[in-house]
């Protein structure tokens, strides 16, 4: 793994670490509801700063904590062309199955191409550790399966590239 | 890949049920194909020996149309498909550019019936073939103005043309390349990228060089907009003397009428990749996810569990190794659970004890000699 990656990563697990304290805090403004604060943002006693880390321009992470929920939002590298619609598709693809995932949400924040909400219940029914090392090794997955999806549509393209140009000689 | 196929498969269905049928069949059937092609066919039991094919199909270029649509040289190549079988009629069918009788009796060899059959499948082929063939090996010297040669449209798929420019040495074939989805434009341009680095790389030095560009070619200036307009840029190949030779020509020819067929393919059958591959990749993804604590205790139990029974099986070489599934195991529990509950609560039991309760804590019956009846 390059440098740069391992101390974005390492950057991102210890901000989540410290960020994932969250408890059971029903809601102040309706009775008997008790809703991510990070979503409603209803009381801005109850918000931390959104922590922004940036590893450059096109790669960066959002984490915004409130008191019982988390939301972790990504922005993945797009290189090319190819690289974007490969992101976008795969993307896509995972928050249209978000029920599988759990903590993914439907809909990415804002500028960004995929977001997780963690609430204080899902700290509860898995270990939080767990949790963290599951959006980190998420990250490094996503990289490299869009890295190797982009290897295999260049490769399949000069294949049949070859099988093309065969026809004439 | 159908339409990378010279013969035509319904076709080729009908002719042979014609041709294996021990009657004449009664038959008018229509066919509508790839390329706005139209095909009637017909045999009737009045006219029992022979049937009749009309194919009616889109010009490659507008300014090679004869009085009758076809070219001399297209007519010979159709009469050279298989002479003794295939007889061209005149005048055609109205609607069609060409009819055919067929004589079935005459293929003597029931082995080559399918050849044939075949041969006669591919008449679009043939017909599109010739044309570009025509044009790719004459040279037209009417269409230089002022030095330069004009470009010929020709078009294989209504919304598909491409241009074919005659130049001293060689054959400019530019293909504007059109596409109605924008992923489906990055994986085309990623190809045509491949397709230029191949081509013109050592190893490939006999293919035509390749050449993709976003803008069109400087050859095509003057050509209607609208045919200049696309949004995947212009791929061109340059054909010389070599690759339209004896040998290799119906090759070439075959694989330019299909590029646009080619690439598309190519792009459809990457996007099912691509979703192949996430589709798997998912479950990876998915499996990291961790489990929550309920469901990884019942799994540590499970295992214990197992580990018991493995350890019993050890000891007792009677018992017998059976892992039970997990309702069976929470059932088990369960019973266990509630049956010392009940222990728990049940009065305490001493051995013997009711007859010395019997014998010293009777307690006394009180019987009252004023007994009471109801009142009725």
């Amino acid at each position: 793994m390059a440098t740069s990656l391992r101390l974005y990563l390492t950057c991102i697990r210890n901000t989540l670490e410290a960020a994932m304290c969250l408890q059971n805090f029903p809601c102040q403004e309706v009775e008997r509801h008790n809703k991510p604060e990070v979503e409603l943002k209803t009381s801005p006693e109850l918000l931390l700063n959104p922590v922004v880390i940036c590893r450059n321009e096109a790669e960066k992470c959002l984490i915004e904590t409130s008191i019982n929920s988390l939301r972790i939002s990504l922005k993945v590298k797009q290189a090319d062309e190819l690289e974007n619609i490969l992101t976008k598709k795969f993307l896509r693809f995972l928050s249209m199955r978000a029920e599988a995932f759990q903590v993914l949400r439907r809909k990415p924040v804002q500028g960004y191409d995929i977001s997780f909400l963690i609430t204080n219940y899902h700290c509860e029914d898995m270990h939080k550790h767990k949790l963290i090392d599951f959006i980190v090794q998420f990250m490094e997955d996503i990289d490299k399966e869009i890295s190797e999806l982009k290897m295999s549509v260049n490769t399949r393209g000069r294949l049949v590239a070859t099988e093309f140009l065969k026809q004439f000689v | 890949m159908a339409c990378f196929q010279r013969e035509s498969p319904a076709l080729k269905e009908i002719l042979l049920k014609l041709y294996n049928a021990e009657k004449t069949m009664e038959i008018d059937h229509h066919l509508y194909e790839f390329g706005s092609v139209e095909y009637h066919i017909q045999s009737s039991p009045s006219d029992p020996q022979y049937a009749y094919l009309s194919i009616s199909t889109p010009l490659l270029s507008q300014g090679v149309m004869l009085s009758h649509g076809l070219s001399h040289f297209t007519i010979q190549m159709v009469k050279e498909i298989c002479s003794d079988v295939v007889e061209i009629i005149e005048p055609t069918k109205e609607g069609y550019q060409l009819t055919l009788r067929l004589d079935f009796a005459k293929i003597l060899n029931s082995k080559d019936s399918e050849k044939v059959i075949s041969e006669i499948s591919a008449l679009q082929a043939v017909i599109l073939s010739t044309q570009l063939k025509e044009m790719l090996l004459s040279v037209n010297t009417q269409d230089t103005y002022q030095g330069t040669y004009k470009p010929i449209k020709l078009v294989y798929h209504p919304r598909e043309p491409f241009f074919v420019i005659r130049q001293p040495k060689k054959i400019m074939a530019v293909f504007p390349m059109r596409f109605k989805d924008k992923s489906d434009v990055i994986i085309a341009t990623a190809f045509f990228q491949e397709l230029m680095d191949v081509g013109n790389s050592k190893e490939w030095s006999k293919a035509p060089p390749c050449c993709w560009s976003p803008i069109p070619p400087p050859e095509l200036t003057g050509e209607p907009f609208e045919d200049l307009s696309t949004n995947g840029g212009f791929v061109s190949f340059d054909i010389s003397s070599r690759h339209v030779d004896d040998k290799r020509v119906d090759k070439t020819v075959w694989s330019l009428l299909n590029f646009h067929a080619y690439v598309k393919f190519h792009v459809k059958s990457t996007r099912g990749f691509i979703q192949r591959r996430m589709r798997k990749r998912l479950e990876g993804l998915v499996q990291v996810l961790p489990k929550s604590s309920s469901e990884e205790e019942e799994e540590e139990e499970e295992e214990e569990e197992t580990k018991k029974v493995q350890a019993n099986a050890g000891r007792r070489s009677r018992r017998k190794l059976v892992i039970l599934p997990k309702s069976k195991i929470l059932k088990r529990k369960c019973g266990y659970f509630s049956r010392k509950i009940k222990k728990i609560r049940s009065r305490i039991k001493i051995h013997g004890f009711w007859r010395f309760r019997k014998r010293w804590l009777k307690m006394p019956k009180f019987s009252s000699s004023r007994g009471y009846t109801k009142l009725e």
